[in-house]
């Protein structure tokens, strides 16, 4: 059921560009059709997660693995994860085995707009978090 | 111990060992044996519910019966007392004192069903919770293991294509960079349009006659002379 659910959801989705006409590239991700990967247009480096079961929908962008933190920043990291999750509409940060993730969740009830504007939140939301957390990341000079 | 709980102590013991820890099978079979179990002994007391007030509107009824009757009894015990026959007084009062009897008993068993409704009710109402509650377990450890798994594939499809390791900050700056350019392209096409125009606008006048239309290479060549003169 979920299933068929998660397949409309794409149909629904690759017919619609986001609000600035970006366009969306939708692919079942695994075997058993369990996850879509949507990408955003002009930014495939952040691919959106999604599933959908009987309680939500939820949409997930893996940002950097463990790898990439700055070992003595770890701690500040987290609390500026912490300090920020609150005041990102629509998307949160968590942690999936080793990798850090921002994620929104919708109700299975939403409509095609909401699941839209969560996308769109949820890609710009990835940019700005890894623009504010890079001085905790190694890569940064 | 709660799902959220066990998440967190599973974290804590080993990241790695988180989809192991959690996202086992065994673990969403088990709850959802536990939630079909619940949800039976849900319908069994509901129907047992129904069945036990049933039961009670019956003995409510009879209680209700036998005080009417004592009533009635009552007056006419005082009726036959009002014409002094103390012999018929004496047995209506014996039947009233076998009514009271029967509805001591039956006031007796209303209590007792009164009280078990009560408790079934209550009892109902927590099974109903406690069906809720597993109804979000099996939600949080069903997306943990999606999401479980889709981490698996992601990091299998990263590893195993060139782009390997791609941190972050280097995604986050090819994007700017992709987005630099876009707006880049916009505004110079944003100007040679308007350039466009200016060439349009400069031919206009010169059809008009307002820009001298000789300027060429020998009007050119013939001011740089003027100036080599001069000089």
């Amino acid at each position: 059921m979920s299933n068929k659910k998660l397949e409309k959801l794409m149909t629904d989705l690759a017919d619609n560009p986001l609000s600035d006409g970006a366009s969306l590239s939708i692919e079942m991700f695994d075997g058993e059709n369990a996850v879509a990967c949507i990408k955003v247009e002009d930014r495939d480096e952040f691919p959106i997660y999604m599933t959908v079961d009987e309680g939500q929908i939820l949409c997930i962008t893996y940002l950097f693995g463990d790898e990439q933190v700055a070992q003595d920043k770890r701690a500040k990291l987290a609390e500026g994860m912490l300090l920020m999750n609150v005041s990102i509409p629509l998307s949160a940060f968590s942690k999936i085995g080793n990798q850090y993730i921002m994620f929104g969740a919708l109700s299975p009830e939403s409509s095609i707009d909401e699941l839209l504007n969560e996308i769109e939140t949820l890609s710009d939301n990835v940019l700005e978090a890894v623009d504010a957390l890079k001085d905790y990341l190694k890569e940064a000079v | 111990m709660s799902i959220f709980k066990k998440l967190v102590t599973a974290v804590r013991g080993g990241a790695t060992e988180v989809g192991e820890a959690i996202v086992d099978t065994q673990a969403i079979r088990i709850l959802e044996q536990e939630l079909r179990d619940s949800k039976k002994a849900l319908n069994d007391a509901k129907t047992n519910l129904t069945a036990i007030m049933a039961e009670k509107m019956g003995v409510a009824r009879k209680v209700k019966e036998l005080s009417e009757k004592i009533k009635e009894h009552e007056g006419y015990a005082m009726q036959a007392l009002d014409k002094n026959d103390e012999s018929l007084a004496t047995d209506v009062a014996n039947k009233i004192s076998e009514f009271e009897y029967e509805l001591n008993i039956q006031q007796g068993i209303l209590d007792g069903y009164e009280s078990k409704i009560a408790s079934l009710s209550k009892m109902i109402r927590q099974t109903e919770r406690n069906i809720q509650a597993m109804d979000r377990e099996i939600s949080v450890v069903k997306t943990t293991a999606k999401v479980q798994k889709a981490n698996d594939l992601a990091a299998a499809k990263f590893s195993g294509s060139n782009s390997s390791l791609r941190s972050a900050t280097d995604s986050l700056e090819r994007i700017k960079a992709r987005q630099q350019k876009r707006e880049d392209q916009a505004a110079a096409a944003l100007e040679l349009e308007s350039e466009d125009k200016g060439d349009d606008l400069q031919a206009r006048l010169k059809n008009a006659g307002i820009v001298d239309s000789a300027s060429s290479g020998s009007s050119v060549l013939e001011r740089l002379k003027k100036q080599k003169e001069n000089s």
